[in-house]
């Protein structure tokens, strides 16, 4: 019983479909360290190329989803091939909005090399050093088809929830502190939003990873550790 | 006798009907069916349900067996020699393998519709007439309305309504397929064995028998052979795939076709076949 | 010479020898056809139909004859069918690989060709010795015995044909075994087991040799079946061996009327084949 179809065009077509996904994949992990170079390093030049360069991730999404919906069409997909062609456009556009939201990350870095170090400085590239280790993971696990791998990542993103959240006081108080910082932590705040939304996404490819290679979804309620959204904080109180 | 199959099904890579099919009392039960032609032992310890009601669907390639599987279930292999079958088969708890049957009382309870179309050489009305007068005796009002009733639940009436007295070969193809799906539940049967009926039609063909087929399914306990995959996950509620005798997977037709459990039957359905 | 210039000349040569040949059987078949015609056709007038055999020197007719003739064809034809038929599906339905149908379908083979005269002789010896005298009963079920090796054969035949789909079906009905052979497989091939029975009785129109040794002749008008019968073939074969010219014109009308039936029945089967409702 061997693993290749018996109509090679098959085949092909259904590599092709893997390949611009790891494609994006690849892109994916390299916009986002880029950012991260650029929000640490100052540097608008690379921040803009970063912005340029989500042009290209948006052409291979469209590539991915117009050649599912041809696989669909002419092959009637079964069973395991049908599950990576409908993981194929969900991942596609995971990867898409990841890519998006490291573009977000780099376009604000830019408006905040032009004003003095904000503070914390350490806090965001931190996150961001998660976010992309997250997302290098479960790549590899879709390139590896590891359920186990993306489970990992599908945990894990709970790290990156409580990091956020604790920024996110972090900011609260230095807003509260001082009104001249409302400016600089406003925009770190949407960036740090940005990167938790990256994890995200790394979960629900985790989660269509899972799918791809059980056949059945994961079920269980992921862990959240953001808690921001339930956060109260008064003036006066400072917190980390 | 336990009425729970489930429990006593120990076979290491064929898997059961699934639990929401096991609260009703299936239609048929097949148990540890062998079946020889000859000296070839062409269908291996096979057990399996069909439910009441719904559609049953068996694939698999060329020489698998679910033609002979199918031809079990009325006996039909009887008619040749040297044909034997051994195990139990229970429709609605008795065992029809069981010798000394009234085979032709058996196959009044099961209608079969063959690959290519058999119209008898009579009149399409005499070819419907044929089943019921076997063993009913109607006055004519009474069989002329059984007549119509069949032929129009076999979505054949309009088209011959008014040619009742032609022969029943002067029908196209799929009007004849028809007709001999007509003629089988004409006799009121409660299971329908359906062997390829519409591997010889074209495609339009094809699909009315097929809704036929759906429309057919809250009356009877169907069986279908198919070489058509897509047919299968079209039709059926549960498929059963076979492979050189053996029953390899059986389970609810959406499992099998977007997560299989054998590796086998994956292979086969997303046409990996070596 | 190329190819195909060679393949050309060979298909040419060929087709004309094949043509040559045909030509050759077909000339005698018109000069047997034509001399019949010429020589009898002067004997065909409303005496032949209305007069008995007369002795030699008068004029006369052949009726005692044909009608003997139509009584014992008919006869034998009553007897040798149903025999036949029932023979024949016995061994299309039943017997189909048993070592006993086997043998049975044998013997129907060698009865196909036994010659005639054999069966003339059998009949001879088992009917007219111990009931003492000729008779038309002998001559029929003489006629019978070639009569139902033919039927059997075309029965089989005919009944082998029907696609075993169509017995499947009407099982699958819950018909039982008879049922499905009278009302399907029969149905299926009447036209054929009809066909074949035509060409038994035209086949035992002309036989001569069976009917010497058991009907005989008559020349006088009889509808006495326990009594020897006239009947065309054996008045031929006395009156075309006389000396006497009134005689032998009579012969030659016998002879053409033999011909014109048997045509007409060969016509009739091809007919009959040809008029097809069912399609296999």
């Amino acid at each position: 019983m061997s693993s290749e179809h018996i109509i090679k065009s098959y085949d092909e077509e259904l590599r092709r479909l893997n390949n611009a996904i790891t494609e994006m994949g690849g892109l994916a992990e390299s916009q986002l360290a880029t950012a991260i170079e650029a929000v640490v390093e100052r540097d608008s030049e690379l921040a803009a190329r970063v912005v340029e360069g989500d042009a290209r991730v948006d052409q291979l999404q469209h590539d991915v989803d117009n050649l599912a919906v041809r696989l669909l069409a002419l092959r009637q997909p079964m069973a395991r091939d049908l599950r990576e062609i409908f993981a194929a456009i969900k991942i596609a556009s995971d990867l898409e909005r990841i890519c998006d939201y490291a573009a977000n990350v780099a376009k604000r870095s830019i408006v905040l090399d032009q004003q003095p170090p904000a503070q914390p400085v350490h806090a965001l590239p931190r996150m961001a050093r998660l976010a992309q280790l997250l997302v290098k993971d479960v790549i590899d696990a879709y390139v590896e088809r590891d359920a186990d791998k993306a489970y990992a990542v599908w945990i894990r993103d709970e790290e990156l929830d409580e990091m956020y959240a604790s920024l996110f006081r972090v900011l609260l108080t230095y807003m509260m502190e001082d009104p001249r910082n409302i400016g600089p932590s406003t925009h770190l705040l949407f960036m740090a939003k940005n990167i938790e939304r990256i994890g995200d996404h790394a979960t629900n490819i985790a989660e269509d990873l899972y799918y791809l290679v059980h056949g059945r979804p994961l079920a269980e309620k992921r862990p959240k550790g953001d808690t921001s959204s339930l956060d109260v904080i008064a003036p006066g109180q400072a917190q980390g | 006798m336990s009425l729970s199959p489930l429990a006593t099904q120990p076979t290491v890579s064929a898997t059961m009907a699934p639990h929401s099919a096991a609260a009703a009392r299936p239609k048929v039960e097949i148990r540890h069916l062998d079946f020889y032609y000859g000296a070839n032992h062409a269908l291996k310890d096979i057990s399996l349900l069909l439910q009441d009601k719904s559609v049953t669907a068996f694939i698999g390639p060329s020489g698998c067996g679910k033609s002979t599987l199918l031809r079990v279930l009325n006996r039909i292999y009887e008619l040749y020699p040297g044909q034997r079958a051994t195990g139990e088969v229970l429709v609605d708890g008795e065992n029809i393998l069981a010798p000394g049957l009234d085979l032709n009382l058996l196959r009044a309870k099961i209608g079969m519709v063959f690959q290519k179309p058999t119209p008898f050489p009579m009149s399409i009305r005499d070819n419907i007439a044929f089943g019921i007068r076997l063993y009913e005796k109607l006055p004519q009002s009474e069989l002329d309305d059984r007549i119509e009733q069949a032929l129009r639940r076999a979505a054949l009436w309009d088209e011959v309504k008014d040619k009742l007295k032609q022969s029943g070969l002067s029908l196209s193809g799929g009007q004849q397929q028809r007709l001999c799906i007509a003629r089988a539940i004409a006799v009121r049967p409660e299971i329908l064995l359906l062997d390829e009926p519409a591997s010889a039609l074209d495609p339009i063909s094809t699909q009315r028998i097929e809704e036929l087929i759906d429309e057919l399914k809250p009356d009877f306990c169907i069986a279908i052979v198919t070489h058509n995959m897509q047919q299968a996950a079209r039709c059926s509620n549960y498929t059963a795939f076979m492979y050189l005798g053996e029953l390899v997977e059986f389970d609810e037709t959406e499992t099998i076709f977007t997560h299989p459990k054998e590796r086998r039957t994956e292979d086969y359905i997303t046409g990996r076949f070596g | 010479m190329g190819i195909y210039a060679r393949r050309r000349l060979t298909n040419l040569l060929v087709m004309g020898l094949s043509i040559a040949a045909t030509g050759f059987g077909l000339v005698w078949l018109i000069l047997v056809l034509w001399t019949l015609l010429s020589e009898g056709v002067s004997a065909l007038s409303p005496a032949l139909f209305s007069q008995m055999t007369p002795p030699p020197g008068s004029s006369g007719g052949l009726l005692n004859a044909i009608f003997g003739s139509v009584v014992i064809t008919l006869i034998a034809t009553a007897i040798g069918t149903p025999t036949g038929v029932l023979a024949g599906t016995f061994l299309a339905e039943y017997s189909r690989r048993s070592r006993f149908g086997e043998v049975v379908r044998f013997i129907n083979d060698i009865l196909l060709s036994a010659p005639s005269i054999i069966v003339g002789l059998f009949v001879y010896v088992i009917l007219v010795v111990p009931m003492g005298h000729f008779s038309a009963w002998a001559g029929a079920v003489a006629l019978a015995i070639i009569v139902i090796p033919v039927v059997v054969r075309t029965t089989e035949d005919m009944l082998n044909l029907v696609p075993n789909a169509l017995r499947e079906a009407a099982c699958a009905l819950g018909a039982p075994r008879w049922r499905v052979i009278v009302t399907v497989c029969y149905r299926a091939a009447v036209q054929g087991m009809l066909t074949g029975v035509i060409l038994a009785v035209a086949r035992i129109a002309g036989e001569t040799a069976p009917l010497l040794f058991t009907a005989l002749n008559n020349q006088f008008w009889s509808t006495d079946l326990n009594a020897p019968m006239a009947n065309l073939p054996v008045v031929i074969f006395q009156f075309a061996m006389s000396p006497y010219s009134d005689w032998q014109a009579l012969a030659w009308g016998g002879a053409l009327l033999i011909t014109i039936a048997v045509l007409c029945l060969n016509i009739g089967a091809r007919l009959l084949a040809s008029w097809s409702t069912f399609k296999p």
